[in-house]
């Protein structure tokens, strides 16, 4: 019987080869873009679950509020970990990480290699965390001075073999210092919230411990089996009252705790889960930018959407065909057999078109990968296919399909009474009209809303790039770490001016893309206390900085070599001003503290135009200018023609100056495009599911249309030989598909503006969705449709009526 | 075998009732070769319907083998029908996307007779038939003669008591409706109740007993 079943399954799908296929593909695609997104959503949605301890593992995070300042960290101070562990037996361990050393020069042969990711730890690291290990033990790790525990990656590097045990690394601190690897571990893995090539004793580090103030160090805290992490945020509280707010008094000049809380600041620690902190922690100094969860779930709704689309084709077009499969029910309910039995088969027949289609997703899927890798900013593994939650998918889904859309042909078609059937009564189909015309619209909404979406959102990429910035984004040229140049620095600078090409230099590290920062809070009278003062960015630059980037002084002047007492000046942005309340800055003084508890004093010399010195996600903020060294970076404004020259000639010059150090550059507009890089991913995934969405769609209309213009195929050959013209014809066959097309828009336009309007409020910076936009989906899914169906409505039409009748 | 006491067919309209048959009073023996004729409209294939069970009737009683077919479930109706009718169609009725065998095969699927039984049956039929070399096409590649037999073929594999046939020569020539006829003639001496709606006098012949219908009334016999 089964078997049966089969047999006419599978010869009905070599029958109609074009339904089949766009039933079959149709489908496909919806499940391969339900797969990669779900691949997408497990690596994101499983990061740092590979831990063992996963479960137990929770990092401290800091909030501080003092005055306007205000502080929410993914740091804290070195002496929390231990004191926690001291005080209270819940703390199983901790474990800290400082990252904020920077890079470190590896020597290779004779010159230096810049690594990046590195890092100093405590012994506990690998009791906290699971990382495996390829050679050496990591029992003793980061016990002993001098000494490092390498990645695969840097054991290759340099030693060409993992086998790197007892080897030294050499770098150029002090001129040389030489650490030993104590062991080799894999690469840390891509869902990995931290991934570090290099990890250095914490205790061995030069830093000032016992700040309670402070706070430099990310810290993990391992709880025992069975505690609340709530209990310990009580406990944090505990330790703050007992241990750093004394410490505060002592250092900050503050009045008593009561007073403190009652102005409204506040120091807080907290835990946060170590799985959570991928998609719900954005603070300051993550160690890796957060994805965010709201991504996920749009991108869940996307695969989801995509597949029900792709079932409604399926159930769409299976009923659509049922006028055909009406007369094989018939013989079979004549023939003797029950309703159950043709139940059984409509859904057999679907589950069995349904597994096809998983088998044909597949291949799609492992086809794309890299290419979704690669938009998506991922790295897929192929076996993460056939991994638990992804594989139980594909095995359920084609049964769940196969279920749904079988499940309507399948009581609709076994209702029929055979009677009317075999007198060639049954209109085909025609009672589910209403219900296609209601899918179809639903397809076609959603194609519009993804095509919406993907519009708006290359609209306000497109905008970040061309916005006016405030400074001079274009032909400017970056110099990486040229603190390597030391003593040599002005000289560097100096001799590049002569260069044919370089219009002017400057020396700061202070950059208008992601780069050194400085908070400060600064205050209007002298003794300070007397006003919580205004927190506000203090940049060290040197005289050429205004000029090279083109920021505009608005009042006052430039600094200037010949006033030696710029030496104590301050030029500030409009929002600066705005926020100490001047109506005349220049001339007034500000005062701040020093880093030596001394108090400093600024004479405000200009003002310049408030430029977009952060991201366009957020407004601009105070801002403030001093002379000061600066080293992180050297800047050139550029002619572009000359560029190639520039740079043979700076690396040349490096070479003399920085003895050995790599050189290394970058481009401003580029910097300033990798700051949009979340923006760009999720356009070009929202992008290619939007093509998806509107193929999968577009191959239902036409399997519809198709089944329409055969349905009237005696009709429209009636018609031509009383002499319709072709024109006539074609509107017919048309004009319903237009007709829920232009009402699918109608229902989509609005929820496409509602959800974009909510996605642009992310953007302190951001476009105006104009009505445009709207013209161009509707009329793109207008055009969309109407070539879909006019093939087949100018097939049909074109057709020899005497054909048609003949064989009716 | 079958009595039909008062039974009408209508379809009921917003103001008046159509009427299809009207107290129609009929019983037929076993072993009999029914005929029932009339022209086009007069109910003739509605009352072959509601004997083979894939109609009801509006009003009126019917015993089939002293069983109230009125009252009976749908279950019980589909068990009676597959067990004991068989049909053969003027349009022949097979399933396009099955083989003659397996086309022949099918009701026995539905009554889970096993495989090698099957086998044996069909088997058995289509050398009767002297189809065994058409066995593996469909029913495109045969002619309305061959797709009539098969149709035969299958109405009879499960070895009905009843076969109704709906005008079963009507989109044949000759010679073909000549050798379909001399089967079910066939047939019917071997045993097998035999209704028949036909239009033709001359087929009618081939039968024992005519019925004519005229305006859903049973004129005479």
């Amino acid at each position: 019987m089964f078997k049966n079943y089969l047999k006419i399954a599978f010869r009905n799908l070599k029958r109609d080869k074009i339904y089949s296929f766009i039933n079959i593909f149709g489908l496909a695609i919806g499940i391969a873009c339900c797969l990669l997104i779900l691949l997408f959503i497990n690596s994101e949605i499983n990061y740092d679950s590979f831990h063992e301890k996963a479960d137990r593992i929770y990092r401290v995070n800091n909030e501080l509020k003092y005055g306007s300042t205000e502080l929410s960290m993914a740091v804290c101070s070195d002496c929390l970990g231990p004191t926690m562990k001291q005080v209270y037996p819940e703390i199983e361990e901790y474990v800290r990480i400082y990252n904020f050393a920077g890079t470190k020069l590896v020597k290779k042969g004779d010159g230096y290699n810049t690594e990046y990711s590195t890092a100093y730890t405590d012994s506990s690291f690998f009791k906290v965390f699971s990382f495996p290990v390829i050679s050496g033990t990591t029992d003793k790790a980061f016990t002993q001075p001098n000494t490092v525990v390498i990645n695969e990656t840097i054991a290759r590097k340099y030693f060409g073999t993992t086998e790197a045990v007892d080897k030294y690394i050499e770098t150029d601190e002090n001129r040389s210092t030489l650490y030993k690897v104590t062991a080799v571990i894999e690469d840390m893995p891509k869902n990995s919230h931290f991934r570090f090539d290099m990890l250095f004793p914490l205790k061995y580090m030069n830093y000032d411990f016992g700040y309670y103030v402070s706070a430099n160090f990310h810290t993990y805290l391992l709880l025992r089996e069975g505690t609340d992490y709530k209990d310990i945020d009580k406990k944090l509280i505990e330790y703050n009252d007992n241990y750093v707010f004394p410490s505060a008094q002592k250092f900050m000049n503050i009045g008593s705790k009561e007073d403190f809380y009652k102005a409204g600041n506040k120091i807080l620690n907290e835990l946060v889960p170590l799985k959570d902190i991928h998609l719900y922690s954005e603070r300051s100094y993550e160690m890796s930018p957060s994805g965010t969860i709201q991504y996920v779930y749009i991108f869940a709704a996307i695969a989801l959407f995509i597949l029900f689309i792709a079932c409604i084709n399926f159930m769409n077009l299976t009923t659509a065909r049922s006028a055909n499969r009406a007369r094989e029910v018939g013989i079979r309910k004549v023939l003797g057999t029950e309703r159950k039995n043709l139940m059984l088969q409509f859904l057999s027949e679907s589950t069995f078109m349904s597994l096809i289609a998983v088998v044909f997703a597949v291949g799609i899927t492992l086809l794309v990968l890299p290419y979704f890798g690669e938009i998506s900013d991922k790295e897929f593994k192929i076996s993460d296919i056939f991994s638990g939650t992804i594989l139980s998918f594909l095995l359920v889904l084609p049964i769940a399909v196969g279920i749904i859309a079988g499940s309507y042909p399948a009581l609709f078609l076994s209702r029929f009474m055979p009677v009317e059937i075999l007198k060639g009564k049954f209109s085909g189909g025609s009672k589910s009209g209403k219900l296609r015309s209601v899918l179809v619209v639903f397809q076609f909404a959603t194609s519009v809303i993804l095509i919406t979406g993907t519009i708006i959102i290359y609209n306000q990429l497109n905008f970040i790039q061309n916005k006016k910035l405030g400074y001079k984004k274009e032909q400017m040229l970056i110099i990486n770490n040229a603190y390597y140049l030391d003593k040599n620095v002005e000289i560097f600078k100096n001799e590049m001016k002569n260069i044919a090409g370089v219009k002017s230099a400057t020396v700061s590290g202070f950059l208008p893309i992601p780069s050194q920062r400085s908070f400060n809070a600064f205050f209007k009278e002298a003794t300070m206390g007397s006003d919580f003062g205004t927190t506000m960015q203090r940049w060290r630059v040197d005289y050429d900085y205004l000029e090279t980037y083109g920021i505009e002084i608005k009042e006052g002047r430039n600094f200037s070599q010949q006033f030696a007492s710029d030496s104590s000046a301050i030029i500030l942005n409009e929002t600066a001003v705005k926020q100490f309340g001047y109506t005349n800055p220049v001339g007034q003084k500000i005062y701040s503290i020093g880093e030596s508890g001394k108090n400093l004093s600024f004479t405000i010399i200009g003002v310049v135009k408030d430029f977009n010195f952060e991201s366009l996600r957020q407004n601009i903020g105070s801002l403030g200018f001093i002379l000061g060294r600066s080293t992180g970076s050297i800047t050139f404004n550029v002619n572009v023609a000359d560029l190639p020259k520039i740079i043979s000639a700076a690396e040349a010059k490096w070479k003399d100056l920085a003895s050995g150090k790599p050189f290394g550059y970058r481009f401003l507009d580029e910097a300033f495009d990798e700051m949009y890089r979340t923006e760009k991913r999720v356009g070009n995934i929202a992008l290619t599911f939007s093509v998806l969405a509107v193929i999968v769609a577009c191959l239902g209309l036409f399997g519809l249309a198709t089944f329409l213009a055969e349905q009237k195929t005696k009709e429209i050959g009636i018609r031509k030989v009383l002499g319709a013209p072709i024109s006539s014809l074609l509107i017919m066959l048309s004009k319903e598909f237009l007709k829920w097309v232009i009402i699918a828009n109608i229902i989509a336009l609005p929820a496409a503006y509602y959800f974009m309007n909510k996605w642009l409020q992310d953007f302190a910076y951001r476009i105006e969705i104009s009505w445009w936009t709207f013209i161009l989906t509707s009329g793109i899914s207008l055009l969309i449709a109407l070539a879909t169906v006019s093939f087949q409505a100018i097939k049909a039409a074109m057709a020899n009526p005497v054909e048609s009748l003949k064989y009716e | 075998m079958i009595k039909l006491l008062g039974v009408s067919k209508y379809y009921q309209n917003k103001f008046d009732k159509t009427y299809i048959l009207r107290n129609i009073n009929l019983e037929i023996k076993e072993g009999e070769f029914v005929s029932i004729m009339g022209p086009s409209g007069a109910g003739k294939s509605t009352l072959l319907y509601i004997i083979g069970m894939l109609d009801s009737a509006s009003e009126g009683e019917y015993y089939f083998l002293d069983e109230q077919v009125h009252k009976m479930k749908e279950k019980r109706l589909t068990e009676l029908h597959k067990s004991h009718i068989g049909f053969v169609f003027q349009q022949y009725h097979l399933i396009d996307e099955l083989t003659v065998y397996e086309n022949i095969e099918t009701p026995l699927l539905y009554q889970k007779v096993s495989g090698s039984e099957r086998k044996g049956k069909v088997a058995e039929l289509l050398d009767r038939f002297n189809m065994v070399a058409k066995k593996d096409l469909f029913p495109n590649q045969l002619s309305g003669g061959q797709q009539q037999l098969a149709a035969i073929a299958r109405a009879i594999i499960s070895k009905p008591k009843l076969i109704l046939a709906d005008e079963p020569t009507g989109n044949l020539h000759s010679d073909q409706g000549k050798e379909i006829m001399q089967l079910l003639k066939k047939l019917n001496d071997e045993g097998t109740t035999i209704i028949q709606v036909t239009h033709s006098e001359e087929n009618a012949k081939y039968g024992n007993r005519i019925i004519k219908l005229s305006d859903g009334w049973i004129e005479k016999e």
